[in-house]
Protein backbone atom coordinates (compact mmCIF):
# COMPACT_ATOMS: atom_id res chain seq x y z
CA UNK A 1 0.00 0.00 0.00
CA UNK A 2 2.71 2.48 1.07
CA UNK A 3 5.03 1.24 -1.64
CA UNK A 4 2.29 1.49 -4.24
CA UNK A 5 1.38 5.08 -3.28
CA UNK A 6 4.99 6.29 -3.24
CA UNK A 7 5.89 4.59 -6.52
CA UNK A 8 2.70 5.89 -8.14
CA UNK A 9 3.36 9.40 -6.87
CA UNK A 10 6.87 9.37 -8.33
CA UNK A 11 5.77 7.73 -11.56
CA UNK A 12 3.09 10.35 -12.22
CA UNK A 13 4.99 13.23 -10.66
CA UNK A 14 5.27 15.82 -13.39
CA UNK A 15 3.95 16.41 -16.86
CA UNK A 16 7.33 17.43 -18.22
CA UNK A 17 8.61 13.91 -17.62
CA UNK A 18 6.02 12.59 -20.06
CA UNK A 19 7.03 15.25 -22.56
CA UNK A 20 10.69 14.28 -22.22
CA UNK A 21 9.77 10.64 -22.73
CA UNK A 22 7.81 11.38 -25.88
CA UNK A 23 10.55 13.65 -27.20
CA UNK A 24 13.17 11.01 -26.82
CA UNK A 25 10.97 8.42 -28.46
CA UNK A 26 10.56 10.79 -31.39
CA UNK A 27 14.33 11.06 -31.51
CA UNK A 28 14.59 7.30 -31.63
CA UNK A 29 12.18 7.16 -34.50
CA UNK A 30 13.73 10.07 -36.37
CA UNK A 31 17.23 8.81 -35.95
CA UNK A 32 16.30 5.33 -37.06
CA UNK A 33 14.47 6.71 -40.09
CA UNK A 34 17.28 9.02 -41.15
CA UNK A 35 20.31 6.86 -40.63
CA UNK A 36 19.27 3.44 -41.75
CA UNK A 37 18.40 3.33 -45.41
CA UNK A 38 21.57 3.43 -47.44
CA UNK A 39 23.62 5.13 -44.78
CA UNK A 40 27.22 4.08 -44.97
CA UNK A 41 27.65 4.56 -41.24
CA UNK A 42 26.06 6.39 -38.37
CA UNK A 43 26.46 10.09 -38.28
CA UNK A 44 28.46 11.23 -35.28
CA UNK A 45 25.66 13.55 -34.27
CA UNK A 46 22.96 10.94 -34.42
CA UNK A 47 24.93 8.44 -32.44
CA UNK A 48 25.71 11.05 -29.84
CA UNK A 49 22.05 11.90 -29.37
CA UNK A 50 21.04 8.28 -29.33
CA UNK A 51 23.59 7.25 -26.77
CA UNK A 52 23.56 10.29 -24.54
CA UNK A 53 19.89 11.13 -24.79
CA UNK A 54 19.16 8.49 -22.20
CA UNK A 55 21.47 10.04 -19.65
CA UNK A 56 20.17 13.53 -20.14
CA UNK A 57 16.74 12.07 -19.71
CA UNK A 58 17.76 10.19 -16.59
CA UNK A 59 19.18 13.27 -14.97
CA UNK A 60 16.30 15.49 -15.98
CA UNK A 61 13.85 12.98 -14.57
CA UNK A 62 15.43 12.14 -11.30
CA UNK A 63 17.33 15.22 -10.25
CA UNK A 64 15.40 17.36 -7.88
CA UNK A 65 12.90 14.77 -6.81
CA UNK A 66 13.81 15.23 -3.14
CA UNK A 67 14.89 18.82 -3.66
CA UNK A 68 11.36 19.59 -4.76
CA UNK A 69 9.94 17.94 -1.63
CA UNK A 70 12.41 19.71 0.61
CA UNK A 71 11.91 23.20 -0.80
CA UNK A 72 8.11 22.87 -0.79
CA UNK A 73 8.12 21.58 2.80
CA UNK A 74 6.26 18.37 1.88
CA UNK A 75 9.20 16.35 3.17
CA UNK A 76 8.49 17.61 6.71
CA UNK A 77 5.20 15.74 6.74
CA UNK A 78 6.58 12.68 4.94
CA UNK A 79 9.41 12.10 7.40
CA UNK A 80 7.11 12.35 10.42
CA UNK A 81 5.28 9.26 9.17
CA UNK A 82 6.14 6.01 10.96
CA UNK A 83 8.42 4.32 8.47
CA UNK A 84 12.12 4.08 7.75
CA UNK A 85 13.26 7.04 5.56
CA UNK A 86 15.10 4.57 3.35
CA UNK A 87 11.71 3.33 2.13
CA UNK A 88 10.98 6.80 0.84
CA UNK A 89 14.22 6.78 -1.12
CA UNK A 90 13.82 3.25 -2.46
CA UNK A 91 10.23 3.73 -3.62
CA UNK A 92 11.08 7.04 -5.27
CA UNK A 93 13.92 5.34 -7.13
CA UNK A 94 11.65 2.47 -8.11
CA UNK A 95 9.09 4.95 -9.42
CA UNK A 96 11.75 6.57 -11.61
CA UNK A 97 13.06 3.19 -12.69
CA UNK A 98 9.57 2.10 -13.67
CA UNK A 99 9.14 5.25 -15.73
CA UNK A 100 12.36 4.45 -17.56
CA UNK A 101 11.33 0.82 -18.05
CA UNK A 102 8.07 1.92 -19.66
CA UNK A 103 10.01 4.38 -21.77
CA UNK A 104 12.47 1.76 -23.00
CA UNK A 105 9.68 -0.71 -23.78
CA UNK A 106 7.93 1.99 -25.80
CA UNK A 107 11.23 2.77 -27.54
CA UNK A 108 11.59 -0.89 -28.48
CA UNK A 109 8.04 -0.84 -29.87
CA UNK A 110 8.68 2.32 -31.91
CA UNK A 111 11.85 0.88 -33.43
CA UNK A 112 10.20 -2.48 -34.03
CA UNK A 113 7.32 -0.84 -35.93
CA UNK A 114 9.71 1.26 -38.02
CA UNK A 115 11.82 -1.79 -38.72
CA UNK A 116 8.79 -3.82 -39.73
CA UNK A 117 7.55 -1.06 -42.03
CA UNK A 118 10.88 -0.31 -43.68
CA UNK A 119 12.24 -3.82 -43.76
CA UNK A 120 15.76 -2.53 -43.32
CA UNK A 121 18.38 -2.59 -40.62
CA UNK A 122 18.59 -5.10 -37.81
CA UNK A 123 16.80 -5.60 -34.54
CA UNK A 124 19.66 -7.69 -33.27
CA UNK A 125 20.70 -6.84 -29.78
CA UNK A 126 18.18 -4.02 -29.39
CA UNK A 127 16.62 -5.56 -26.30
CA UNK A 128 20.01 -6.02 -24.73
CA UNK A 129 21.04 -2.47 -25.57
CA UNK A 130 17.88 -1.06 -24.06
CA UNK A 131 18.35 -3.24 -20.98
CA UNK A 132 21.84 -1.85 -20.54
CA UNK A 133 20.48 1.66 -21.03
CA UNK A 134 17.86 1.01 -18.36
CA UNK A 135 20.54 -0.23 -15.94
CA UNK A 136 22.49 2.92 -16.57
CA UNK A 137 19.40 4.98 -16.12
CA UNK A 138 18.96 3.44 -12.68
CA UNK A 139 22.57 4.26 -11.81
CA UNK A 140 22.19 7.88 -12.94
CA UNK A 141 18.84 8.16 -11.17
CA UNK A 142 20.34 6.85 -7.92
CA UNK A 143 23.23 9.32 -8.20
CA UNK A 144 21.09 12.36 -8.91
CA UNK A 145 18.42 11.37 -6.37
CA UNK A 146 21.13 11.14 -3.72
CA UNK A 147 22.47 14.53 -4.77
CA UNK A 148 18.99 16.05 -4.56
CA UNK A 149 18.79 15.06 -0.88
CA UNK A 150 21.71 17.38 -0.25
CA UNK A 151 21.11 20.17 -2.74
CA UNK A 152 17.47 20.64 -1.74
CA UNK A 153 16.37 23.24 -4.27
CA UNK A 154 13.38 23.12 -6.56
CA UNK A 155 15.29 23.93 -9.72
CA UNK A 156 18.37 21.89 -9.04
CA UNK A 157 17.67 19.51 -11.93
CA UNK A 158 19.25 21.75 -14.52
CA UNK A 159 22.16 22.56 -12.24
CA UNK A 160 22.87 18.89 -11.62
CA UNK A 161 22.49 18.10 -15.26
CA UNK A 162 25.00 20.74 -16.29
CA UNK A 163 27.46 20.04 -13.49
CA UNK A 164 27.52 16.27 -13.87
CA UNK A 165 27.62 16.14 -17.65
CA UNK A 166 30.16 18.95 -17.89
CA UNK A 167 32.24 17.34 -15.15
CA UNK A 168 32.19 14.01 -16.90
CA UNK A 169 33.22 15.53 -20.22
CA UNK A 170 35.99 17.62 -18.69
CA UNK A 171 37.43 14.68 -16.79
CA UNK A 172 37.16 12.45 -19.88
CA UNK A 173 38.94 15.08 -21.97
CA UNK A 174 41.67 15.45 -19.36
CA UNK A 175 42.08 11.71 -19.31
CA UNK A 176 42.40 11.45 -23.05
CA UNK A 177 44.84 14.34 -23.27
CA UNK A 178 47.07 12.92 -20.54
CA UNK A 179 46.73 9.28 -21.40
CA UNK A 180 50.41 8.55 -21.39
CA UNK A 181 51.10 9.80 -17.89
CA UNK A 182 51.32 7.19 -15.15
CA UNK A 183 49.60 9.31 -12.48
CA UNK A 184 46.36 9.35 -14.46
CA UNK A 185 45.94 5.64 -13.75
CA UNK A 186 44.09 6.31 -10.50
CA UNK A 187 41.85 8.82 -12.22
CA UNK A 188 41.15 6.32 -14.98
CA UNK A 189 40.19 3.71 -12.43
CA UNK A 190 37.96 6.16 -10.64
CA UNK A 191 36.19 7.17 -13.84
CA UNK A 192 35.79 3.60 -14.96
CA UNK A 193 34.60 2.13 -11.70
CA UNK A 194 33.13 4.87 -9.50
CA UNK A 195 31.25 6.90 -12.12
CA UNK A 196 28.26 5.54 -13.99
CA UNK A 197 29.61 3.21 -16.69
CA UNK A 198 29.01 5.54 -19.62
CA UNK A 199 32.03 4.19 -21.45
CA UNK A 200 30.87 0.62 -21.19
CA UNK A 201 27.51 1.53 -22.61
CA UNK A 202 29.16 3.48 -25.38
CA UNK A 203 31.15 0.42 -26.33
CA UNK A 204 28.08 -1.66 -25.90
CA UNK A 205 26.17 0.58 -28.28
CA UNK A 206 28.90 0.65 -30.87
CA UNK A 207 29.31 -3.09 -30.70
CA UNK A 208 31.99 -5.24 -32.19
CA UNK A 209 30.11 -6.21 -35.32
CA UNK A 210 27.66 -4.83 -37.83
CA UNK A 211 28.41 -1.13 -38.04
CA UNK A 212 25.32 -0.64 -40.24
CA UNK A 213 23.06 -1.99 -37.57
CA UNK A 214 21.60 0.54 -35.22
CA UNK A 215 21.57 -1.60 -32.16
CA UNK A 216 24.41 -4.07 -32.34
CA UNK A 217 24.96 -4.94 -28.68
CA UNK A 218 27.37 -7.76 -29.35
CA UNK A 219 29.64 -7.91 -26.36
CA UNK A 220 30.87 -11.20 -25.16
CA UNK A 221 28.87 -12.72 -22.34
CA UNK A 222 31.58 -11.88 -19.84
CA UNK A 223 31.57 -8.20 -20.87
CA UNK A 224 27.80 -8.04 -20.76
CA UNK A 225 27.70 -9.53 -17.29
CA UNK A 226 30.44 -7.14 -16.19
CA UNK A 227 28.41 -4.19 -17.46
CA UNK A 228 25.30 -5.36 -15.65
CA UNK A 229 27.10 -6.09 -12.40
CA UNK A 230 28.98 -2.80 -12.50
CA UNK A 231 25.75 -0.85 -13.00
CA UNK A 232 23.98 -2.74 -10.24
CA UNK A 233 26.84 -2.28 -7.78
CA UNK A 234 27.00 1.44 -8.49
CA UNK A 235 23.22 1.79 -8.17
CA UNK A 236 23.34 0.09 -4.79
CA UNK A 237 26.31 2.17 -3.61
CA UNK A 238 24.75 5.48 -4.72
CA UNK A 239 21.45 4.43 -3.11
CA UNK A 240 23.08 3.58 0.20
CA UNK A 241 24.76 6.99 0.21
CA UNK A 242 21.40 8.64 -0.57
CA UNK A 243 19.58 6.71 2.16
CA UNK A 244 22.23 7.57 4.75
CA UNK A 245 22.05 11.24 3.73
CA UNK A 246 18.26 11.22 3.91
CA UNK A 247 18.27 9.58 7.35
CA UNK A 248 20.75 12.09 8.70
CA UNK A 249 19.29 15.15 7.01
CA UNK A 250 17.57 17.79 9.13
CA UNK A 251 14.58 19.26 7.42
CA UNK A 252 14.11 22.63 8.92
CA UNK A 253 16.46 25.32 10.03
CA UNK A 254 13.74 27.84 10.80
CA UNK A 255 14.30 29.48 14.10
CA UNK A 256 11.09 31.06 15.27
CA UNK B 1 -5.23 4.09 36.39
CA UNK B 2 -8.27 6.38 36.54
CA UNK B 3 -9.04 9.07 34.00
CA UNK B 4 -7.33 11.78 36.06
CA UNK B 5 -4.12 9.76 36.26
CA UNK B 6 -4.47 9.12 32.59
CA UNK B 7 -4.53 12.81 31.88
CA UNK B 8 -1.37 13.33 33.92
CA UNK B 9 0.62 10.86 31.87
CA UNK B 10 3.41 12.77 30.17
CA UNK B 11 3.44 12.10 26.44
CA UNK B 12 6.16 14.60 25.56
CA UNK B 13 9.17 14.88 27.85
CA UNK B 14 12.19 17.08 27.26
CA UNK B 15 15.20 17.02 29.54
CA UNK B 16 18.00 19.55 29.24
CA UNK B 17 17.22 19.91 25.56
CA UNK B 18 19.66 22.08 23.64
CA UNK B 19 19.77 22.86 19.97
CA UNK B 20 22.63 24.68 18.32
CA UNK B 21 22.50 25.50 14.62
CA UNK B 22 25.98 25.39 13.24
CA UNK B 23 27.38 27.40 10.37
CA UNK B 24 25.54 26.99 7.08
CA UNK B 25 22.48 25.40 8.65
CA UNK B 26 21.92 28.53 10.68
CA UNK B 27 22.26 30.65 7.57
CA UNK B 28 25.28 32.40 9.02
CA UNK B 29 28.93 31.67 9.60
CA UNK B 30 28.59 31.43 13.39
CA UNK B 31 26.76 28.90 15.54
CA UNK B 32 23.41 29.96 16.94
CA UNK B 33 21.98 28.44 20.09
CA UNK B 34 18.26 28.16 19.34
CA UNK B 35 17.30 26.30 22.54
CA UNK B 36 19.14 26.18 25.85
CA UNK B 37 18.60 23.42 28.41
CA UNK B 38 14.87 23.14 28.00
CA UNK B 39 13.12 20.76 30.38
CA UNK B 40 9.37 20.35 30.22
CA UNK B 41 6.63 17.82 29.78
CA UNK B 42 3.24 17.80 28.10
CA UNK B 43 0.54 15.53 29.47
CA UNK B 44 -2.25 13.59 27.86
CA UNK B 45 -5.31 15.73 27.23
CA UNK B 46 -3.39 18.97 27.61
CA UNK B 47 -3.30 21.83 25.14
CA UNK B 48 -0.10 23.82 25.39
CA UNK B 49 0.43 27.12 23.64
CA UNK B 50 3.98 27.74 22.49
CA UNK B 51 4.49 31.49 22.53
CA UNK B 52 7.35 33.90 22.23
CA UNK B 53 8.73 36.59 19.96
CA UNK B 54 10.24 35.82 16.57
CA UNK B 55 13.44 33.82 16.89
CA UNK B 56 12.59 32.58 20.37
CA UNK B 57 12.90 28.91 19.39
CA UNK B 58 9.22 27.91 19.00
CA UNK B 59 9.55 26.26 15.61
CA UNK B 60 12.82 24.67 16.67
CA UNK B 61 11.12 23.05 19.67
CA UNK B 62 8.22 21.88 17.50
CA UNK B 63 10.61 20.52 14.87
CA UNK B 64 12.57 18.67 17.56
CA UNK B 65 9.44 17.03 18.91
CA UNK B 66 8.38 16.15 15.35
CA UNK B 67 11.80 14.59 14.78
CA UNK B 68 12.64 16.86 11.87
CA UNK B 69 15.87 18.01 13.47
CA UNK B 70 18.29 16.46 15.97
CA UNK B 71 18.94 17.89 19.42
CA UNK B 72 22.51 18.95 20.08
CA UNK B 73 22.19 17.82 23.67
CA UNK B 74 19.58 16.46 26.06
CA UNK B 75 16.77 13.92 25.81
CA UNK B 76 13.41 14.10 24.12
CA UNK B 77 10.80 11.37 24.32
CA UNK B 78 7.40 11.12 22.65
CA UNK B 79 5.09 8.58 24.29
CA UNK B 80 8.10 6.99 25.97
CA UNK B 81 10.13 6.54 22.77
CA UNK B 82 13.02 8.74 21.68
CA UNK B 83 11.93 11.36 19.15
CA UNK B 84 12.54 10.52 15.48
CA UNK B 85 12.12 6.77 16.05
CA UNK B 86 9.35 4.94 14.20
CA UNK B 87 7.58 4.25 17.54
CA UNK B 88 7.55 7.97 18.40
CA UNK B 89 6.29 8.92 14.95
CA UNK B 90 3.46 6.41 15.25
CA UNK B 91 1.96 8.59 18.02
CA UNK B 92 2.53 11.88 16.23
CA UNK B 93 0.43 14.11 14.04
CA UNK B 94 2.22 17.12 12.59
CA UNK B 95 0.82 20.11 10.78
CA UNK B 96 3.44 22.47 9.32
CA UNK B 97 3.07 26.22 9.14
CA UNK B 98 2.94 26.27 5.33
CA UNK B 99 1.32 23.04 4.19
CA UNK B 100 2.07 22.00 0.63
CA UNK B 101 0.45 19.29 -1.48
CA UNK B 102 1.00 17.98 -4.97
CA UNK B 103 -1.22 20.17 -7.13
CA UNK B 104 -2.72 17.40 -9.21
CA UNK B 105 -3.96 15.43 -6.17
CA UNK B 106 -7.46 16.02 -4.87
CA UNK B 107 -7.98 16.45 -1.12
CA UNK B 108 -9.40 12.92 -1.00
CA UNK B 109 -6.35 11.54 -2.84
CA UNK B 110 -4.07 13.35 -0.38
CA UNK B 111 -5.86 11.74 2.56
CA UNK B 112 -5.65 8.32 0.88
CA UNK B 113 -1.95 8.87 0.16
CA UNK B 114 -1.08 9.83 3.72
CA UNK B 115 -3.27 7.06 5.12
CA UNK B 116 -1.29 4.60 3.02
CA UNK B 117 2.01 6.05 4.26
CA UNK B 118 0.76 5.48 7.79
CA UNK B 119 0.12 1.85 6.93
CA UNK B 120 -3.66 2.07 7.42
CA UNK B 121 -6.02 -0.31 5.66
CA UNK B 122 -8.36 0.86 2.87
CA UNK B 123 -11.32 0.64 5.23
CA UNK B 124 -9.65 2.66 7.99
CA UNK B 125 -8.51 5.28 5.50
CA UNK B 126 -12.07 5.69 4.21
CA UNK B 127 -13.45 5.93 7.74
CA UNK B 128 -10.84 8.44 8.84
CA UNK B 129 -11.28 10.50 5.68
CA UNK B 130 -15.07 10.63 6.16
CA UNK B 131 -14.57 11.64 9.79
CA UNK B 132 -12.20 14.45 8.82
CA UNK B 133 -14.46 15.67 6.04
CA UNK B 134 -17.31 15.88 8.53
CA UNK B 135 -15.30 17.44 11.38
CA UNK B 136 -13.45 19.99 9.29
CA UNK B 137 -16.28 20.78 6.88
CA UNK B 138 -14.33 19.78 3.79
CA UNK B 139 -17.31 18.63 1.70
CA UNK B 140 -17.07 21.48 -0.73
CA UNK B 141 -13.52 20.89 -1.85
CA UNK B 142 -12.81 17.26 -1.07
CA UNK B 143 -12.74 16.26 -4.75
CA UNK B 144 -11.07 19.40 -6.04
CA UNK B 145 -7.41 19.58 -7.03
CA UNK B 146 -5.05 20.98 -4.41
CA UNK B 147 -3.67 23.45 -6.97
CA UNK B 148 -7.00 25.29 -6.72
CA UNK B 149 -6.99 25.51 -2.92
CA UNK B 150 -7.00 28.67 -0.85
CA UNK B 151 -4.73 28.91 2.20
CA UNK B 152 -7.66 28.08 4.48
CA UNK B 153 -8.49 24.93 2.52
CA UNK B 154 -4.85 23.85 2.70
CA UNK B 155 -4.87 24.39 6.46
CA UNK B 156 -7.97 22.22 6.89
CA UNK B 157 -6.51 19.50 4.71
CA UNK B 158 -3.20 19.64 6.57
CA UNK B 159 -5.03 19.21 9.86
CA UNK B 160 -7.01 16.31 8.41
CA UNK B 161 -3.72 14.70 7.33
CA UNK B 162 -2.28 15.19 10.82
CA UNK B 163 -5.33 13.52 12.35
CA UNK B 164 -5.37 10.48 10.05
CA UNK B 165 -3.73 8.17 12.62
CA UNK B 166 -5.64 9.47 15.69
CA UNK B 167 -2.37 10.77 17.15
CA UNK B 168 -1.66 10.92 20.86
CA UNK B 169 0.43 14.02 20.29
CA UNK B 170 -0.63 16.66 17.82
CA UNK B 171 1.84 19.36 16.80
CA UNK B 172 0.38 22.42 15.12
CA UNK B 173 2.39 25.29 13.69
CA UNK B 174 0.20 28.38 13.22
CA UNK B 175 -2.92 26.29 12.57
CA UNK B 176 -5.32 29.20 12.10
CA UNK B 177 -3.26 30.83 9.31
CA UNK B 178 -5.59 31.79 6.48
CA UNK B 179 -8.73 30.43 8.15
CA UNK B 180 -11.88 32.54 8.08
CA UNK B 181 -13.68 33.25 11.38
CA UNK B 182 -16.00 30.27 10.91
CA UNK B 183 -13.01 28.07 10.15
CA UNK B 184 -11.27 29.29 13.30
CA UNK B 185 -14.31 28.45 15.43
CA UNK B 186 -14.56 25.01 13.82
CA UNK B 187 -10.86 24.43 14.40
CA UNK B 188 -11.27 25.39 18.05
CA UNK B 189 -14.15 22.92 18.46
CA UNK B 190 -12.15 20.12 16.86
CA UNK B 191 -9.15 20.78 19.10
CA UNK B 192 -11.30 20.89 22.23
CA UNK B 193 -12.86 17.54 21.31
CA UNK B 194 -9.42 16.06 20.73
CA UNK B 195 -8.22 17.37 24.07
CA UNK B 196 -11.24 15.82 25.78
CA UNK B 197 -10.46 12.51 24.13
CA UNK B 198 -6.95 12.60 25.62
CA UNK B 199 -4.85 13.97 22.78
CA UNK B 200 -2.00 16.22 23.83
CA UNK B 201 -1.79 19.26 21.57
CA UNK B 202 1.15 21.62 21.20
CA UNK B 203 0.32 24.78 19.26
CA UNK B 204 2.87 27.31 18.15
CA UNK B 205 1.08 30.53 17.34
CA UNK B 206 1.34 34.28 17.35
CA UNK B 207 -2.46 34.58 17.59
CA UNK B 208 -2.60 34.89 21.32
CA UNK B 209 -6.31 35.68 21.48
CA UNK B 210 -7.05 32.39 19.76
CA UNK B 211 -4.76 30.44 22.07
CA UNK B 212 -6.41 31.99 25.09
CA UNK B 213 -9.73 30.49 24.05
CA UNK B 214 -8.18 27.03 23.97
CA UNK B 215 -5.86 26.85 26.93
CA UNK B 216 -4.34 28.48 29.96
CA UNK B 217 -1.16 26.45 29.65
CA UNK B 218 1.65 28.22 27.86
CA UNK B 219 5.32 27.78 27.24
CA UNK B 220 6.80 31.25 26.88
CA UNK B 221 10.10 31.04 25.07
CA UNK B 222 12.56 33.86 24.87
CA UNK B 223 15.91 33.58 23.12
CA UNK B 224 15.87 29.82 23.42
CA UNK B 225 14.96 29.66 27.08
CA UNK B 226 11.72 28.82 28.82
CA UNK B 227 10.70 31.96 30.66
CA UNK B 228 7.48 30.57 31.97
CA UNK B 229 5.74 27.23 31.68
CA UNK B 230 2.30 25.95 32.60
CA UNK B 231 -0.67 27.87 33.93
CA UNK B 232 1.53 29.79 36.40
CA UNK B 233 2.08 32.21 33.56
CA UNK B 234 -1.53 33.28 34.17
CA UNK B 235 -1.40 32.94 37.97
CA UNK B 236 1.90 34.83 38.08
CA UNK B 237 0.21 38.19 37.95
CA UNK B 238 -3.49 38.62 38.29
CA UNK B 239 -3.42 42.12 36.91
CA UNK B 240 -4.23 45.56 38.25
CA UNK B 241 -6.63 46.66 40.95
CA UNK B 242 -8.37 49.90 40.12
CA UNK B 243 -9.70 51.66 43.25
CA UNK B 244 -11.88 54.78 43.32
CA UNK B 245 -11.74 56.73 46.59
CA UNK B 246 -13.60 59.62 48.12
CA UNK B 247 -10.34 61.47 48.83
CA UNK B 248 -6.72 61.28 50.12
CA UNK B 249 -5.61 58.69 47.60
CA UNK B 250 -2.03 59.97 47.33
CA UNK B 251 -1.55 60.08 51.09
CA UNK B 252 -2.90 56.58 51.65
CA UNK B 253 -0.85 55.11 48.80
CA UNK B 254 2.32 56.62 50.22
CA UNK B 255 1.52 55.26 53.68
CA UNK B 256 0.38 51.73 52.73
CA UNK B 257 1.77 50.72 49.34
CA UNK B 258 5.27 50.02 48.16
CA UNK B 259 6.48 51.85 45.00
CA UNK B 260 6.51 48.56 43.05
CA UNK B 261 2.83 48.03 43.83
CA UNK B 262 1.76 51.49 42.77
CA UNK B 263 0.98 51.92 39.10
CA UNK B 264 -0.88 55.25 39.17
CA UNK B 265 -2.14 57.39 42.02
CA UNK B 266 -4.27 60.50 42.37
CA UNK B 267 -6.42 61.78 45.24
CA UNK B 268 -9.51 60.00 43.93
CA UNK B 269 -8.07 57.01 42.15
CA UNK B 270 -5.30 54.53 42.40
CA UNK B 271 -4.08 51.55 40.36
CA UNK B 272 -2.31 48.78 42.22
CA UNK B 273 -0.33 45.92 40.69
CA UNK B 274 -1.60 42.62 42.05
CA UNK B 275 0.61 39.54 42.02
CA UNK B 276 -2.16 37.12 42.76
CA UNK B 277 -5.94 37.46 42.67
CA UNK B 278 -6.08 35.84 46.12
CA UNK B 279 -4.30 38.89 47.59
CA UNK B 280 -7.10 41.30 46.65
CA UNK B 281 -9.23 40.93 49.87
CA UNK B 282 -6.13 41.59 52.01
CA UNK B 283 -5.23 44.70 50.01
CA UNK B 284 -8.73 46.11 50.33
CA UNK B 285 -8.79 45.30 54.03
CA UNK B 286 -5.46 47.11 54.54
CA UNK B 287 -6.73 50.14 52.62
CA UNK B 288 -9.89 50.35 54.71
CA UNK B 289 -7.92 49.90 57.94
CA UNK B 290 -5.57 52.65 56.77
CA UNK B 291 -8.50 55.07 56.53
CA UNK B 292 -9.39 54.88 52.87
CA UNK B 293 -13.04 55.44 51.99
CA UNK B 294 -13.65 53.34 48.91
CA UNK B 295 -16.14 54.22 46.25
CA UNK B 296 -15.53 51.27 43.89
CA UNK B 297 -13.03 48.46 43.34
CA UNK B 298 -12.36 46.81 40.02
CA UNK B 299 -9.84 44.01 39.36
CA UNK B 300 -8.57 44.04 35.79
CA UNK B 301 -6.95 40.72 35.01
CA UNK B 302 -4.26 40.41 32.38
CA UNK B 303 -5.08 38.63 29.20
CA UNK B 304 -2.43 36.60 27.43
CA UNK B 305 -1.44 39.55 25.27
CA UNK B 306 -0.74 41.64 28.38
CA UNK B 307 1.24 38.78 29.88
CA UNK B 308 3.18 38.33 26.68
CA UNK B 309 4.04 42.00 26.56
CA UNK B 310 4.93 42.08 30.24
CA UNK B 311 7.24 39.08 29.96
CA UNK B 312 8.73 40.47 26.79
CA UNK B 313 9.26 43.95 28.21
CA UNK B 314 10.81 42.54 31.38
CA UNK B 315 13.54 41.08 29.18
CA UNK B 316 14.15 44.07 26.98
Amino acid sequence: MRAYELIKETFCRKLYILIVHLSWLTLYGGFYWLTLPGASEFSGYGRFIFIWGGFFLALALSAGIFGDDISSGRICVLVTKPFWPGELYIYRLLGLSLQAAVHFILAWCVIFILHALMRKGSMNGLGLWLFASWLLFNTCAALSTSLSVVVGRTYNALLLLVVIVTGYFVVSWLMVSSKQQAETGVLFSFINFACPPFKLLYKFACGEYGKYSLTVGRFSLAKSVACVVHSLILTVVYSIVGIVLLSRRQFSSERD
Amino acid sequence: MNSNDNKKTAVVECKQLTKVYKGLLAGSSRAVCALKNISLSVNKGQIVGLIGPNGAGKSTLLNLIAGLIFPTDGCLAVCGSPARTVEARRSLGYMPEHPSFLGRYSARAVLRYHGALLGLSHKTISLQADKSIEQLHMHEFIDRRCSEFSQGMKQRLALAVALMNDPQVLLLDEPSNGLDPVGIIQLRDVLKKLRDSGTAIVISSHRLGELEKLTSDYIFLYRGEVVSFGDKIIAGQAGRLRVELVSNGSYIAEKLLSPSQTIAVSDKEMEIAVDNADDVPDIISDLVKGGARLRSVNLQTEDIEDIFLRLYNERN
